[in-house]
């Protein structure tokens, strides 16, 4: 008889391996969820799981949150949202020494907070930005670093969608999670605002001063994305102090997308279409996901697989910030080769008991694991973002980006050693506005 | 400075999805066509439109103390619609999340073996659970499972996901029995 640890360590392995041959990882997921689940406990009992389980989730009112919040997202898009927030901050600081850089962040964290993703807002961003400090004289490594690192803040922006993701898996408030992001990715932005003010003040080469706009160009601008601002500010600020629940506040948030659209001038029923069938496909693909993170979850949590490392930890009688550094580390080797949530679906069910065991709030795990996935979009060799960037900027040799971003990922590592030391800069708002 | 977005031609540029998942094949998708896409992209569209108006109906309503009764249930049932059709609909087009980072370094023939194997083994799966929830929902059936306030029956909505299961494993096991198959594009 094998021991049930070994079991579920030769899961995890075997799930590697099946993800690396591209099977999808939803299906990954439940292949060694619904066949761990039938070696260690039967066949039957698994596959009565996938039926419990599968109904479960795809009748599950909160995770209505998902496809709604992404409907938000594709009709601001629609209304023609998504470039406003660099051209804005563009106007205000692009005539400062790297000022353009500094718009880049700012365009990123406004563009984040509609879409909730990585790779959309580092792709929406760089095909408007990088094309201008181009065109300024930036450096393109420079340039490059500044964007690739900057879309990062689209995975902890709230709404995000890997925190709702982490949320669902996890079983924690969203509203908390998104009230708890909201300290680090102002800091996050903030550490890489003064990563570039020190570069440039280091190399102003690297981003020269461009031509002042005058006040009489930037308040219009301002006016572009203060509609956008103000639904955002509505939706999760409604959602933090209580008015309604994170369901609630996506459809909310529809609506108020929707009025949007139309005071835009932007209504139509294609480009509601558009927008409704590019959430089905996004939201059918996130559905099977799920299902299949919940059963290897199942799975994990039947092997005791966490319950024996958290007593090595405790055996080791290491501090807890070590066994944390610990996990970092793990995820930044795993995130070398697995895909953002990819890596956070794997990850959970097993770190996340440990990390409660050692006294961690499951809030703060959550928002240190999204943190830490999100470096592995700009790390070598994966760094999902790099690719993005190079598939719109073709001549940029993917040496330029990594060597550009480098500087960002010591920013990146020194946050993340912030977040680990200070958790109350994670956990002081939500504990604010929940009482 | 660039020019302005123009409403509705902003859109995140093609392949890049909001979820932060790699698109399969990391290529632009083409929307499903067919009278399957249809059927999936109007259910799926009803019940996105309704769980977002019985939301916003019943938040309304609680501000200005008209109740909506039951609007967690209907939104329930509306979200069971849009998943079962987004999952077909990600199956249609190929856009399910997978890891590239070993298939895209293999010569084409390779790659599309483990493509092969890749839907074959979704279909499988697909199948599994849709085993599982026929067994579920035969157990329940004399049950007459349904809602609390408005009563809607389960039994309905379960034979939904387990109708749309099947469809999707045969998708799959469509993509891997084609002959020139390129993966779980169906």
């Amino acid at each position: 008889m094998i021991a049930p640890e070994l079991v579920g360590t030769l899961g995890v392995l075997l799930l590697l391996g099946i993800l690396a041959a591209g099977v999808p990882i939803g299906v990954g997921l439940l292949v060694v969820g619904l066949g761990g689940l039938a070696l260690m406990i039967s066949p039957e009992a698994a596959l009565i799981k996938g039926g419990v389980v599968s109904f479960e989730v795809i009748s599950k009112y909160e995770l209505g949150v998902l496809p709604l919040f992404l409907l938000m997202a594709h009709i601001c898009f629609a209304a023609g949202a998504s470039r406003d927030f660099f051209d804005v901050a563009a106007k205000f600081v692009g005539h400062r020494r790297g000022g353009l850089a500094l718009a880049s962040i700012g365009g990123c964290a406004g563009f984040g907070a509609i879409s909730g993703s990585s790779l959309a807002t580092v792709a929406t961003i760089s095909s408007v930005a990088l094309p201008e400090m181009r065109k300024a004289g930036y450096n393109p490594g420079f340039a490059s670093g500044a964007l690739a690192a900057g879309g990062t803040l689209g995975s902890l922006t709230p709404p995000s969608g890997a925190l709702i993701v982490f949320g669902i898996i996890a079983e924690q408030s969203i509203g908390k999670l998104f009230a708890a992001a909201i300290v680090p990715g102002v800091t996050q932005a903030i550490s890489y605002l003064l990563t570039i003010i020190a570069l440039c003040a280091f190399n102003p080469a690297l981003g020269p001063a461009t031509a002042r706009v005058p006040w009489r160009e930037r308040l219009p601008a301002l006016v572009k994305v203060i509609d956008i601002f103000l639904l955002i500010f509505f939706v999760i600020g409604g959602l933090m102090i209580g008015w309604f629940t994170p369901t609630e506040a996506a459809s909310v948030g529809v609506v108020g997308a929707l009025v949007l659209l139309t005071v835009r001038g932007g209504f139509s029923f294609a480009a509601l279409g558009n927008s409704i069938r590019a959430t089905l496909r996004t939201a059918g693909m996130i559905y099977v996901v799920i299902i299949g993170a919940m059963i290897f979850a199942a799975f994990i949590s039947v092997t005791g697989i966490t319950e024996a490392l958290s007593a090595t930890v405790t055996d080791l009688h290491a501090s807890p910030v070590v066994a944390i550094v610990v996990m970092a580390l793990v995820l930044l080797l795993l995130g070398s080769f697995l895909d953002g949530v990819a890596l956070m679906l794997l990850t959970t069910p097993i770190f996340l008991p440990i990390a409660v065991q050692l006294g961690y709030s499951p809030i703060w795990f959550g928002i240190f694991l999204v943190r830490t996935m999100e470096i592995g979009f700009v790390h070598p060799p994966l760094g999902l973002n790099i690719y993005v960037i190079q598939g719109i900027a073709k001549d940029l040799s993917l040496g330029t980006i990594f060597r550009g971003v480098i500087p960002f990922l010591v920013a990146d590592f020194l946050h993340l050693a912030l977040l680990i030391g200070v958790p109350a800069l994670t956990l002081w708002l939500p504990g604010l506005v929940t009482g | 400075m660039q020019q302005p977005a123009a409403p509705g031609e902003a859109l995140p540029p093609d392949g890049e999805s909001l979820a932060d998942f790699p698109d399969e094949n990391r290529a632009p998708h083409a929307p499903a066509h067919g009278p399957l896409a249809r059927l999936a992209y109007a259910l799926g569209g009803a019940g996105l439109l309704a769980a977002t108006a019985t939301d916003a109906i019943a938040v309304a309503g609680r501000h200005t103390g008209l109740h909506l009764l039951g609007s967690i249930e209907l939104v329930q049932s509306a979200v069971v619609l849009l998943a079962t059709s987004g999952m077909l609909i990600a199956t249609l087009v190929g856009g399910h999340a997978s890891v590239h980072i070993v298939t895209e370094r293999l010569s084409r023939p390779a790659a599309a073996r483990l493509a092969r194997i890749a839907a074959f083994a979704s279909g499988l799966t697909f199948l599994a659970l849709a085993a599982g929830s026929i067994w579920l929902a035969y157990d329940l059936w004399n049950g007459f499972e349904q809602t609390e306030l408005l009563h809607i029956p389960l039994r309905w909505l379960r034979t939904l996901w387990i109708v749309f299961a099947l469809v999707i494993a045969g998708c799959f096991f469509r993509a891997a029995l084609a002959p020139s198959s390129a993966g779980v594009r169906a």
